[in-house]
């Protein structure tokens, strides 16, 4: 009598997968239906158009100057991530492998991190930037994203670190390795996974980042894309869509680079789960 | 390959004392098991020895050289891991060489040494394979491959046999043995498994509680324990220790009495002789019982083990006691029986109050 309940049961999660599927994407298709609507109406975003206007996409590309946005983009993700993920991992193996307990606040610092807000830390940071004469350039983004980012960051690859047997690093060390060369050989090979998934994150975050740009930068082609979408929008803030077309050229990229990577995505969050 | 002096070695955390005061001295090319149960510090022993640990006081030497500030890797020791450590992202090759590597030895030198550890311990088909997808034993002889190219002054090994199974761990024992014969090298081997000890050590050193019980052969261990923790560590099945009385002490002779025993009677050697009256614990290896009809210990069998090649019987004497022997194959024993033993001449060993062994004299 199994096999009937079972099929039932079968039946019930898959009708739940698609309903959260359907929560999940309707705001996209929404969004969609109202970039495709004539240019300067105000569409209710919930029915499809009877002359979609495909030429809204070409028109908000060229109207928000998106080729110096996306150059600009890809230019503050080039200087945040690879620095962020460089400083975390070597950060994380410190706290994880070559401190003793006596200096286990040192972390505690780190996780006090994880709780302050950006929006707490954004004025003294507006001084702080001013300070250095940054403002108005991206290294007024990059730097402290780069120190924001360090909480969670350092957080994450001590975790992996911690999962890594000691075993390794004593090995290693009697086979003759300095710490140094442990580090590289061994430990950040094997922390590919923690570090690409980290990497994702941080590109996601980066790409989506808007406070900071917004506040930091008058200058909107020195912008992330998501952050030059307040100068869109107030320029053409009644022109709902032409900011809808321009918001999903903004989050192609990001769909994008899950779609590529998220293979590796999920067999990082399942790292572990399973002894190798 | 060299020889190795430990002088006086403690090590503590905290207040706990885990190594209270080890000496031991170890010859070139000798094979040291260290053995004792678990927390006996062992391990720690080991890992003090590897550098992996920092000794509280006292001197390492090795190759009359004093290591206490030298650097794991600079001590020019190799370890085999019970978890093998073998790095899960390197092919075998990458494994066995990686030491090499490190210290730069040339590509063409390096596969040389490497092709030449997996002929010694065949495994020359599993070089291009990663550490996933071999087995257990293979898994350990990769381990032991990675110890051999470095060519170490000393080779420890950290329980390496005890995650496989009781099939692949005789196999990969003699393989041991064997290994040590051909490279000639000074190994110290931790195990809590004394059959590995007896079987492949020249020299064992019994733990308990961070200070050295015992060094000895193995045989010696087995025929002259020092105090009872020995007696009942060695040997397989257990030595049977059974309370008893001194009932009289004649010049050297001494007669043993007591509830489970109607007479025995024993040779002191030189040196202090218990006293009469004085409560001692008499020692006898299962194998040293014979069934004679007037013998002094009459168990009653309530266990039968026939081995075939032996019958193992246990039972249980008048205080309670429990008795073990392992008979010939085919004697005719039967449960529930009473079965008057013997004790082989000379055989019985004999332990003070304060579990030291009495010195006797062998008849």
């Amino acid at each position: 009598m199994t096999f009937p309940r079972l099929r039932t049961n079968a039946l019930f999660a898959r009708g739940l997968i698609v309903l959260l599927m359907i929560v999940t994407l309707l705001p996209f298709l929404s969004m969609l239906s109202a970039a495709l609507a004539p240019s300067g109406s105000y569409p209710s975003g919930l029915e499809w158009p009877s002359d979609p206007a495909w030429g809204n996409f070409a028109k908000a590309w060229q109207v928000a100057n998106m080729t110096e946005l996306m150059t600009s983009s890809v230019l503050i993700v080039l200087g945040t991530v690879p620095a962020a993920v460089l400083f975390a991992t070597m950060a994380g193996f410190g706290l994880a492998k070559l401190t003793t307990k006596r200096s286990a606040w040192f972390y505690l610092v780190f996780v006090i991190g994880l709780t302050l807000p950006f929006e707490a830390v954004i004025t003294p940071l507006y001084f702080e930037v001013r300070e250095l004469g940054l403002l108005n350039t991206r290294g007024a983004i990059i730097l402290p994203l780069i120190g924001l980012y360090m909480p969670f960051s350092v957080f994450w690859m001590r975790a992996h670190f911690l999962s890594i047997p000691q075993d390794l690093s004593e090995a290693s060390q009697l086979d003759g390795a300095r710490r140094w060369q442990e580090f590289w050989m061994v430990q950040v090979p094997l922390a590919r996974p923690a570090i690409m998934s980290l990497s994702i994150l941080l590109f996601l975050w980066t790409w989506n980042q808007f406070l900071l740009p917004v506040v930091l930068v008058q200058e909107p082609t020195r912008r992330t894309m998501a952050g030059a979408l307040g100068a869109f929008q107030g320029q053409w803030g009644t022109d709902i869509p032409l900011l809808c077309a321009g918001s999903l050229i903004i989050l192609a990229p990001t769909v994008i680079l899950f779609l590529i990577f998220q293979r590796q995505f999920v067999a990082a969050l399942l790292q572990g789960a399973v002894k190798g | 390959m060299a020889d190795l002096k430990l002088r006086g070695v403690r090590k503590a955390y905290g207040a706990a004392d885990v190594i209270k005061g080890v000496d031991l001295d170890i010859a070139h090319g000798e094979f040291v098991v260290f053995v004792g149960p678990s927390g006996c510090g062992k391990s720690t022993l080991l890992r003090l020895i590897a550098g992996l640990e920092d000794i509280t006081s006292g001197d390492i030497e090795i190759g009359g050289k004093l290591v206490n500030d030298v650097e794991a890797r600079d001590r020019g020791v190799a370890m085999v891991f019970q978890s093998y450590a073998l790095y899960p992202h390197m092919s075998v090759r990458d494994n066995v060489g990686f030491g090499l590597r490190l210290a730069r030895v040339p590509k063409a030198e390096r596969a040389k040494a490497v092709e030449e550890a997996a002929r010694i311990l065949q495994m020359e088909p599993l070089l291009d394979r990663k550490p996933a997808q071999l087995s257990g034993g293979q898994r350990q002889r990769v381990a032991i491959g990675r110890a051999i190219v470095r060519d170490p002054e000393v080779f420890l090994f950290d329980e390496p046999l005890s995650n496989l199974d009781a099939a692949l761990r005789m196999d990969m024992r003699a393989e041991l043995a064997r290994l040590h014969q051909q490279l000639g090298a000074t190994m110290i081997y931790v195990t809590h498994d004394q059959v590995e000890a007896m079987t492949l050590a020249d020299k064992i050193v019994v733990l308990k509680d961070g200070e050295v019980q015992q060094i000895g052969a193995p045989m010696e261990l087995y025929d002259h324990p020092a105090n009872l923790f020995v007696a009942g560590f060695i040997g397989a099945p257990k030595m049977n220790l059974l309370e008893a009385d001194v009932t009289s002490v004649d010049g050297a002779t001494i007669r043993l009495g007591g509830a489970d025993l109607t007479e025995l009677t024993v040779t002191g050697a030189a040196g202090t002789l218990p006293a009469r009256g004085e409560a001692v614990t008499l020692g006898i290896r299962p194998h040293d019982l014979i069934p004679a009809a007037d013998g002094p210990l009459r168990p009653r069998i309530d266990l039968i083990e026939r081995l075939g090649h032996e019958t193992i019987i246990a039972g249980a004497l008048p205080s309670g006691a429990r008795l073990t022997a392992v008979l010939e194959a085919r004697s005719p024993v039967r449960l529930d029986e009473e079965v008057p033993l013997s004790v082989a001449p000379g055989a019985a060993r004999l332990f003070a109050a304060s579990g030291e062994a009495v010195p006797l004299k062998a008849d």
